[in-house]
């Protein structure tokens, strides 16, 4: 009995060893791949923001745009420095440079073990674009929920909190099952799980929205017969109220 | 980018002679008409060449009438907007009279006093002259808050509107302020706002306001004002930031000799009070949904002087003014640094404006003089704080409890 399970374990280990020792090399490549473009990333950043500050490269596009439009690079890129946009982008750039140099050579490790590497490689891109997915549906529920909320609170609806809760996890579930589902985790039940949750948000922010929204239509209303209103730039006085034109323009 | 007159040659004689050009909007025939009798009566012995967009009526005497093509539109119709001062200086380009009137919407009602007085500030060789209309207490508040205190701290020029509805301009203030506008137009902003004022102050050219007679003052388009107040502030606020390098530098503050000799608001009193609970309840819903918005903007004194603000009854409901310029500085620097998104900040700053309003309204209790009065007071705020704003500029990652 004892030598049968020493021999299974044996075995296994004679199984499992060589897939290890095959699978290093490949991880080591996949990591120095990384660290090294990484690392000229970096190089490469410093140099061009140098080069670009000693060009007076921010001076000059400035002089060049205007101030407040979209298409002013200055307007979107960090703290307002295109030459560190630019850098940022290089370095980035070498970064993904060095995974995918690293994935290829991780790749052309396994080519004499098609089982793992069949399994392992699609499933890191998986992860790496569910990685992506979760970054973007966070920032995109994040803006979307301080939109609501102050756009709620400046047509001064009690609920804007409420509101404003409601649209980040609509994104946040919507954002976790894409995510889920990319990584095939789940089938059935991720789908099912969504529909529930999803439904129920809408449902909960509907019924929310036409029980609260009473307020807002009758001051809608009011508008409408000219009452004055702390949000119109420029109210007229009625008869009935006699109350002093207010304009805020 | 050229206008197109079409000039009787008849009117060459008069149009060569013109000291002053009047540049008009599109306007109605009867407000046209209105327009050039009132120039007619502001200058009866002075030639004068009138450029309107529209058919141009016959000229007279003195008044020399041109019918002009724009070279840039706008759909604005409260103030003028980048692609006026642009076709202001391209008809002037060609004319070149020593003084430029620039009429906004409605200038028909425009008196022959206040034409005279905008024209005459230039001919005695100021750059850019403003005219400071009376309004009433509960009038072009925004201006009062935000537009006024934030140029006369940073630009140190105590001109009263410094978002002008007409404005006097000499030949190279047009051509300045254009140089801008060019830009802004070739990027299809040809509605942006220019801030002539602060533009005049880099330049280091001279700027004056002059009293005007009442005049109809013409309302924003757009019904809705968080997107006017994000509109304008934001417009500011770019423009502040473009000329960082200027006012960071210490100058002295010109003091205005003429604020208590021509108080700028109406002596009508307004004998019904406003109610303001809407505007405090704004603010108090407000407090409790974008405290947490806030915070990232505003340093820990401010939020606890708002916190004891939203508590506080309606009856003793007021904004102190220190508190409302630090606000201001501080929204100012959130956009400088994009502390959070722009359209987020500009919208978070709506309630604080409305409860700005609410706490003046309420001071003011429908007396010009006590709202004249706390105007120069919240201005004055700015003023003393300035140094605040350097200092955060400068350095905005320093300890700020």
């Amino acid at each position: 009995m004892g030598q049968q399970i020493e021999l299974a374990l044996r075995q296994s280990m004679h199984r499992v060893v060589p897939m290890l020792v095959s699978f290093l090399p490949g991880l080591l490549a996949f990591l120095l791949a990384v660290v090294i473009l990484a690392v000229i990333g970096v190089v490469l950043a410093i140099a061009i923001r140098k080069i670009l500050t000693v060009m007076r490269f921010d001076e000059r596009l400035a002089a060049r745009q205007t101030p407040g439009v979209l298409t002013n690079v200055s307007e979107w890129s960090p703290s307002s420095s295109p030459t560190l946009l630019l850098s940022r982008v290089v370095l980035w750039l070498c970064v993904l440079a060095g995974i995918a140099i690293g994935l290829s050579a991780f790749n052309a490790s396994f080519s004499d073990n098609g089982r793992v590497s069949l399994f392992f490689l699609p499933y890191v891109t998986h992860i790496v674009g569910a990685t992506l997915l979760v970054i973007a549906g966070t920032l995109l529920a994040r803006f979307l929920a301080r939109s609501v909320l102050i756009g709620a609170v400046n047509a001064q609806l009690q609920y804007a909190r409420f509101l404003s809760l409601g649209i980040k996890w609509l994104v946040l579930v919507l954002t976790a099952a894409m995510a889920l589902e990319h990584l095939g985790i789940g089938g059935g039940v991720v789908e099912l799980a969504f529909g529930i949750l999803f439904g129920g948000i809408v449902l909960t922010l509907a019924l929310a929205i036409g029980l609260g929204s009473r307020d807002l239509v009758s001051r809608s209303i009011e508008k409408t017969i000219e009452k004055p209103s702390a949000l119109n730039p420029n109210v007229a006085s009625t008869p009935e109220t006699a109350q002093p034109p207010l304009r805020h323009f | 980018m050229s206008t197109s007159p079409a000039v009787q040659p008849a009117e060459t004689a008069t149009q060569n002679a013109a000291l002053t050009l009047a540049c008009l909007p599109a306007l109605t025939t009867e407000a046209l008409d209105a327009t050039l009798s009132n120039l007619r009566r502001a200058f009866p012995d002075q030639p004068i060449l009138v450029a309107t967009p529209d058919a141009a009526p016959p000229s007279t005497a003195n008044v020399s009438v041109i019918a002009y093509t724009p070279s840039a539109t706008s759909q604005s119709s409260w103030v003028p907007t980048a692609a006026d001062y642009l076709n202001a200086f391209t008809l002037a380009r060609e004319h070149k009279p020593r003084a430029i009137l620039l009429l906004g919407p409605d200038c028909g009602s425009v008196a022959p006093e206040t034409l005279r007085r905008l024209a005459a500030g230039v001919l005695d060789d100021h750059d850019l002259v403003l005219p400071r209309y009376p309004v009433g207490p509960h009038d072009a508040l925004f201006n009062s808050a935000i537009l006024y205190p934030l140029t006369r701290a940073l630009f140190s020029h105590h001109v009263r509107f410094p978002l002008p509805i007409d404005a006097a301009l000499s030949a190279r203030m047009a051509e300045r302020l254009a140089t801008g506008a060019q830009r802004l137009t070739a990027n299809g902003q040809g509605d942006a706002l220019v801030w002539p004022v602060a533009e005049a102050s880099v330049a280091a050219y001279t700027v004056r306001d002059v009293a005007g007679e009442p005049r109809t003052l013409p309302a924003p388009n757009a019904g809705d004002l968080n997107f006017l107040l994000a509109n304008v502030a934001g417009s500011l606020f770019a423009d502040i930031e473009s000329k960082a390098a200027f006012w960071q530098r210490a100058r002295l503050i010109t003091t205005p000799a003429r604020i208590s000799a021509c108080a700028t608001h109406s002596t009508h009193h307004d004998a019904n009070p406003l109610d303001l609970a809407p505007m405090i309840e704004s603010f108090r819903n407000a407090y409790t949904n974008l405290r947490e918005l806030w915070s990232l903007v505003l340093p820990p004194n401010s939020l606890l002087a708002l916190k004891k603000l939203s508590i506080a009854p309606a009856e003793s409901f007021r904004m102190p003014d220190a508190l409302w310029a630090r606000t201001v500085y501080d929204f100012l620097l959130a956009y400088r640094l994009r502390t959070i998104n722009r359209g987020h900040l500009l919208g978070a700053l709506t309630p604080l404006y409305l409860a700005w309003v609410a706490s003046h309204l309420h001071l003011v209790d429908g007396d010009p003089a006590t709202a004249e009065q706390h105007i120069e007071a919240t201005a004055a705020a700015f003023e003393a704080d300035k140094p605040y704003i350097v200092a955060r500029w400068r350095w905005p990652d320093r300890f700020n409890p």
